[in-house]
């Protein structure tokens, strides 16, 4: 069994470097094919970003009537927790730390400081910006709101009920539906693009050793024996193409990363790229081995039927 | 040990069948020498395919030691392939390996050990004349070199039977005969030969079973045969 295996790999390497042409070609092959399932990842996780960046942003503001206190203000926050999981965070905007929120918003605006100074009371009011991981909670949330009897008389205003507020956040709905959709759909097509350019390849390398396989099988080669060295000889090449398409992307990160650190300052390509790399060789690699391994055998299936 | 029973091999060819072995029936002992004779188109090769099971009979049954070839299973296949050493008339080498590797390839298939391959290979290839080319591939080779490797290949794993297709198409006078003395010297070692030709002179001088075949019918089955053709 040991010199069954030893002879494998003896074969699969010879085939390697004595087929330069045909292994540079399922290298190159292959490494498009490294690259491309890379370079979704890498995508995936700059959507990622993106969305939750976008995501980070929208809030809904509950405001709350004059005569609130901040005890009914902070039991209906501490309602809201414990009725969405979804709720990244609730801050508690008193109308005092409203005022001065908004005297620091227009410190060089003459025309709101004269107003300001001109009015005896503060009149804004307390409120609640909620923030939820889940641009789908909004709704849920405000509903909730809406429907308890305890809180509606004392809320003034919900933003999500705005015409204007509840549209962008029902486009940003489907924006981002849209990118992890796309990015399914696009993840499919290439992976069945990858399956089919993979699978011909390794048809065509197998097919230039048509006769010999048939050869071998007629001195009495088990079919084991036939296929093992072509399956060595793929997953060689395998690994050539994983280690060429990384250090691809690794120059490739290492410059995008520069261009793009402008307008997405938080989102380091490189970082991400290194941070994941262990798990993405580990992806790459059983791409290769389990692709080459079906197609190798199905390929050759044919010629073995001898 | 090798017997056709009644085998007859047809092709489809568009509408036609064309019938490249009509009702063969013959068995060969253990031990045996046997000429198979024809003109080209004959049959010779198709017969060969069949013992091998490279081919399948239409009708019929072809066995090798009590094994039916035709519907034998793939392991069994297998058993039966590494007993017959074939010497092919298109050589079938290894074309990516070396000459040594295309000898060491069916040691390494039948399981022997590397002791006995490394002494056995040189003087296989001592013998067909190849041990200077040992570490040649075979498209460095010429006609006669491909032949005789072709040749120490159907040797080199002590077969049961040899069957050579034409085995001296390609070589020279004196290789023809040296090729020829060295499967009656296997042949008396009690290996049974098996060889397809249509070179009058090897068949006559050889005065042995000679079984002649036209148009994939046997015309003739004699113990001390003569070429009839």
């Amino acid at each position: 069994m040991n010199s069954f295996f030893k002879n494998i790999f003896r074969f699969g390497w010879a085939n390697f470097y004595r087929n330069k042409l045909l292994s540079f070609q399922v290298i190159f092959v292959m490494v498009v094919v490294v690259l491309t399932v890379t370079s979704l990842f890498l995508f995936k996780g700059l959507a990622s970003y993106l969305i939750g960046e976008i995501e980070k942003r929208v809030d809904v503001v509950v405001s709350f009537k004059r005569e609130a206190s901040e005890e009914d203000i902070l039991k209906v926050k501490e309602k809201l927790y414990s009725f969405s999981q979804d709720i990244e965070n609730i801050d508690y905007i008193s109308k005092d730390r409203a005022l001065e929120l908004f005297k620091e918003k227009h410190v060089n605006d003459p025309v709101y400081q004269q107003a300001l100074n001109e009015l005896q009371d503060n009149p804004l009011l307390a409120s609640l910006n909620v923030k939820a991981n889940n641009l789908k909670s909004y709704a849920d949330i405000t509903g909730f709101l809406e429907k308890n009897e305890d809180f509606a008389s004392l809320i003034n205003k919900i933003s999500y009920n705005d015409t204007t507020h509840k549209q962008a956040i029902e486009k940003l709905i489907l924006i981002t539906n849209g990118v992890k959709q796309a990015g399914i759909t696009i993840g499919v097509i290439l992976s069945l693009l990858v399956i089919l350019i993979t699978f011909n390849t390794v048809k065509l390398s197998i097919l230039s050793f048509k006769d010999e396989i048939t050869t071998m099988k007629l001195v009495g080669a088990s079919s084991r024996f036939v296929r093992g060295p072509f399956v060595i000889q793929i997953f060689i090449c395998g690994i050539f193409s994983v280690a060429i398409a990384d250090l691809i992307i690794f120059c490739g990160s290492f410059y995008l990363n520069n261009k793009i650190s402008t307008w997405l300052s938080q989102f380091n390509i490189l970082n991400y790229f290194q941070g994941n790399l262990l798990f993405l060789v580990a992806i790459q690699i059983s791409i290769v081995i389990i692709l080459g391994f079906i197609s190798t055998w199905l390929a050759s299936r044919k010629y073995l039927k001898i | 040990m090798i017997s056709f029973q009644s085998v007859i091999k047809a092709y489809n060819s568009g509408d036609k069948i064309i019938t490249a072995i009509g009702g063969v029936s013959f068995a060969i002992e253990p031990g045996e020498f046997v000429s198979l004779v024809g003109k080209s188109g004959s049959g010779k090769t198709t017969l060969i395919k069949l013992l091998v099971g490279e081919e399948k009979p239409t009708e019929g049954s072809v066995f090798f030691q009590d094994l039916e070839v035709s519907t034998a299973r793939s392991e069994v296949l297998q058993k039966i392939r590494r007993k017959i050493g074939v010497v092919y008339q298109d050589y079938k080498l290894l074309l990516n390996k070396t000459v040594k590797e295309n000898l060491s390839y069916i040691m390494e298939v039948i399981g022997a050990p590397q002791e006995n391959i490394d002494a056995d290979i040189p003087q296989v290839l001592s013998i067909v004349g190849l041990d200077q080319r040992m570490n040649n591939f075979p498209h460095e080779l010429s006609g006669g070199e491909k032949q005789r490797l072709a040749i120490a290949r159907a040797l080199i794993h002590r077969p049961q039977v040899i069957v050579a297709d034409e085995p001296t198409g390609n070589l020279d006078l004196y290789n023809t005969y040296e090729i020829i003395s060295l499967l009656q010297k296997i042949n008396n070692l009690g290996t049974t030969v098996m060889l397809s030709t249509h070179n009058k002179e090897i068949v006559d001088a050889l005065k042995k079973r000679v079984i002649t075949l036209e148009s994939g019918k046997i015309i003739s089955d004699e113990k001390v045969g003569k070429f009839i053709l």
